[in-house]
């Protein structure tokens, strides 16, 4: 019986440990009264209540319904300007990548916090504060707080996580919501994953591997033997595809796909080691988290691996140079990157730059969320062009839409052929304690032959 | 045979000690008190916090800062048992294993609050330096871990047999109405135990942010595996314990060493599921555990 009672209690700790949300984090509910179009907004109770808003309004010329009024935002910098309220949809305390989702959002807020301050876009302001959602990684989670955020705001401004935002994305397409994702899945670059809504910014994963692996075969030595770790889904299998498709073009030997886990699921990453031992491989390439990859790389460093690490955007933390690991990722672990880090010269760094103030983020995270912001923007920007601020105007602003990124990645253009668009250049930088983010550069503008080359006509996991 | 030494044996062994450690605080809570206590993981972790607040940012000498990690867990440990825990004494054991359960959720949050979302360093001078052990070159952190774990459940096997307070301890888990009786202040003993117990996770802790990639709040699941170990090994016994911990943490790491290359089509993560397959087999042979006591009830 108490052993019974033992089990019974154990499920009862898993799961009220993976429950246990800081709730301060979020943003006050009472703040999130009014969010819908109208004149005076009158009516707004019912739409929350039914969730369901087809309330509109006109000025200036521009229509809107949900998620945009006349109103001032609250703490509004413009406070003659109408509202338009963004979501955000992040991982904001104990997911595996809150580490990344809490700089990033406040990069959002500070690129929004920009275009307030300069005037906002056409008569309104932007608020991405009052629908800011924690949902912990998990698809479950992001749907609910999808459902709840989703009768107050006209756009997405984050979704974080490929799995959390494929969870939502047939409520995105019956809701015409248009959202950019904080994830770098190649799916993303096709309307039949998508339906057009996610606008996603630089190279896939499965890019970003063979952009990694070219560079390594022209500027250390061509490998004869690749290896992929990764967590399973398409955050692992999309890296894990790319690499295969590298091997496969280069006829080097692909020894494999390590499935693995962050550590809190399986105890360490020792199986993933003994693997990468054994396997003999010049490159592995790394789809995990921060503490996981520096476990990989020190583990099997010390037991003797003679190979080097390529790793995914996600997988660095600064954090990291003071680990045990430290020094072995300094060595042997080459880290890409979809744009430059904090200190490059470009307008668009330079205003990221001028919003910190002088200080320093946590990660590279807020550089992420600040340049997945400017496609959200071009498509509302486009969308008050036309006249129709409501969410199917939004979403019709899509197709063709030209986004500038101020020079921190070229320039894109939304909805064309997806093999001819895709962002196929990336950045290797090297731990460096002495860098900012304490990651300094090596390269660049990288292209590989292998990357231009793919034919690149479905996701690639 | 090399494999088999460095990263089965003593690997395993290295794993398993830690899992002992944190299942002894299990067992002296449970002998104590008739409880488990589900709030050991948040001590755990709170525990590395702590070391790596003494070690990296005080700049204690590891050993001091290991050892005031200790003893501030301990304290936590203590205030948890009076504040939450005594009130439940006389109620039936699973609703006051209930209230650990809330205990963690509260701690839970307080470690993510303390260590937020980035990675953090024990500042352990073990890090990922090697050692020669009869000819085998082992990793130095994992015969840390073993020498530590052993010494640290050594050491609290000596004082629960040769001291006062131990016999007291040994008899309130006996009975506690004769323990009053005698003349043994009841409360006194639930207190230490929990003192003892988290101090141990605290050690747990330490030993588990040695991991070269270091630790974050969300590893403090790992501690969730001390639960089938302390199944295996019986409830109420400490050598079942160790014993147990050491029989999981070696048979996870055959199976990490050895599944991926000869029995592939497993799958991935075998080794998660290996504690769980060892409690199932145990109980069907013996329902409390290697060394647990048998239930005696009147029918």
């Amino acid at each position: 019986m108490l052993r019974r009672g033992v089990a019974v209690a154990g499920v009862a700790a898993l799961l009220a440990g993976a429950c246990a949300v800081d709730d301060d984090d979020e943003p006050d509910d009472g703040a999130t009264d009014v969010a819908e179009g109208g004149e005076d907004g009158e009516g707004d109770d019912e739409d929350e209540e039914d969730g369901d808003s087809e309330a509109t309004g006109e000025t200036d010329g521009v229509t809107f319904d949900t998620g945009v009024t006349e109103d001032p935002c609250p703490d509004a910098v413009n406070p003659d300007n109408g509202c338009i309220y963004l979501g955000v949809l992040s991982d904001l305390s104990e997911g595996p990548f809150a580490a990344l989702g809490i700089p990033l959002t406040a990069g959002q807020e500070a690129f929004w916090q920009r275009v307030n301050d300069e005037g906002g876009i056409g008569g309104f302001d932007v608020d991405i504060s009052t629908y800011t959602r924690d949902t912990l990684y998990d698809p479950q989670e992001h749907s609910a707080r999808y459902r709840e955020i989703e009768p107050n705001v006209v756009a997405l401004a984050q979704t974080l996580g490929t799995e959390p935002t494929e969870a939502i994305l047939s409520d995105m397409d019956a809701d015409d919501m248009i959202g950019a994702p904080a994830t770098w899945w190649s799916g993303w670059a096709f309307d039949e994953n998508d339906q057009g809504l996610i606008l996603e910014s630089g190279y896939s994963y499965c890019i970003e591997a063979q952009i990694g692996l070219d560079w390594f075969g022209e500027n250390v030595a061509p490998p004869s033997t690749v290896m992929a770790v990764g967590y399973p889904g398409d955050y692992g299998g999309d890296s894990s595809a790319g690499a295969e498709a590298w091997a496969e073009a280069n006829d080097a030997e692909f020894a494999g796909w390590v499935e693995t886990a962050p550590d809190a699921v399986v105890g360490s990453q020792d199986a993933a080691i003994g693997q990468v031992v054994g396997s003999g491989a010049d490159v592995v390439v790394l789809a995990v988290g921060p503490a996981e990859a520096a476990a990989i790389v020190g583990g099997a460093l010390a037991e003797g691996f003679e190979g080097q690490f390529l790793g995914s955007v996600p997988t660095w933390d600064p954090a990291l140079l003071d680990s045990p690991a430290g020094e072995a990722m300094t060595a042997v672990y080459r880290h890409i990157a979809p744009w430059e880090g904090i200190d490059a010269e470009t307008p668009g760094h330079e205003a990221i730059r001028e919003s910190l103030g002088g200080e320093l983020p946590a990660n590279e995270g807020y550089i992420f969320g600040w340049v997945w912001s400017y496609p959200i923007k071009a498509a509302l920007e486009s969308a008050i062009e036309s006249g129709d601020l409501t969410r199917a105007g939004v979403r019709a602003a899509v197709d063709g839409l030209q986004v500038d990124y101020e020079e921190i990645l070229p320039p894109a253009t939304f909805g064309g052929d997806p093999n001819d668009e895709a962002v196929r250049t990336a950045v290797i930088n090297q731990p460096d304690p002495e860098a900012s983010l304490g990651v300094s550069p090596l390269d660049v503008g990288v292209t590989g032959a292998t990357a231009d080359a793919y034919e690149y006509t479905a996701a690639c996991a | 045979m090399t494999e088999l030494i460095s990263s089965g044996l003593v690997r395993g062994m290295g794993i398993g000690s830690t899992y002992a450690l944190l299942a002894v605080g299990f067992v002296i809570i449970y002998r104590a008190t008739g409880v488990i206590n589900f709030a050991q993981p948040a001590l755990m972790i709170l525990g590395a916090y702590a070391t790596s607040v003494f070690a990296t940012g005080v700049g204690m000498p590891f050993p001091v800062a290991v050892l005031a990690a200790m003893a501030v867990l301990a304290a936590v440990g203590m205030a948890t048992e009076r504040v939450a825990l005594r009130p439940m004494v006389g109620r039936q054991p699973f609703a006051a294993a209930m209230v650990t359960v809330g205990v963690l959720t509260v701690l839970f949050v307080v470690a993510h609050r303390l260590i937020g979302t980035q990675v953090r360093t024990v500042g352990d001078p073990w890090g990922l330096e090697r050692a020669s052990l009869f000819g085998v070159s082992v990793a130095q952190v994992d015969l840390a871990k073993i020498v530590v774990s052993l010494v640290a459940i050594g050491a609290v096997g000596l004082f629960l047999a040769r001291s006062r307070l131990g016999l007291a301890m040994r008899a309130t888990s006996m009975d506690q109405e004769v323990a009053l009786a005698q003349g043994v202040n009841v409360g006194r003993m639930f207190s230490l135990a929990w003192g003892i117990s988290a101090a141990l996770a605290a050690l747990a802790g330490m030993l588990v942010g040695t991991s070269a990639g270091g630790f974050e709040a969300i590893t403090a699941l790992v501690a969730l595996k001390a639960l089938p170990v302390i199944i295996v090994g019986g409830l109420d016994s400490i050598k079942g314990a160790v014993y147990a911990g050491l029989l999981i943490g070696i048979a996870e790491a055959l199976t990490r060493t050895y599944q991926p290359r000869y029995a592939e089509w497993l799958g991935a993560n075998v080794d998660v599921v290996v504690p769980y397959v060892i409690m199932i087999v145990v109980l069907a042979f013996r329902p409390y555990g290697l060394f647990g006591t048998r239930e005696v009830e009147r029918v």
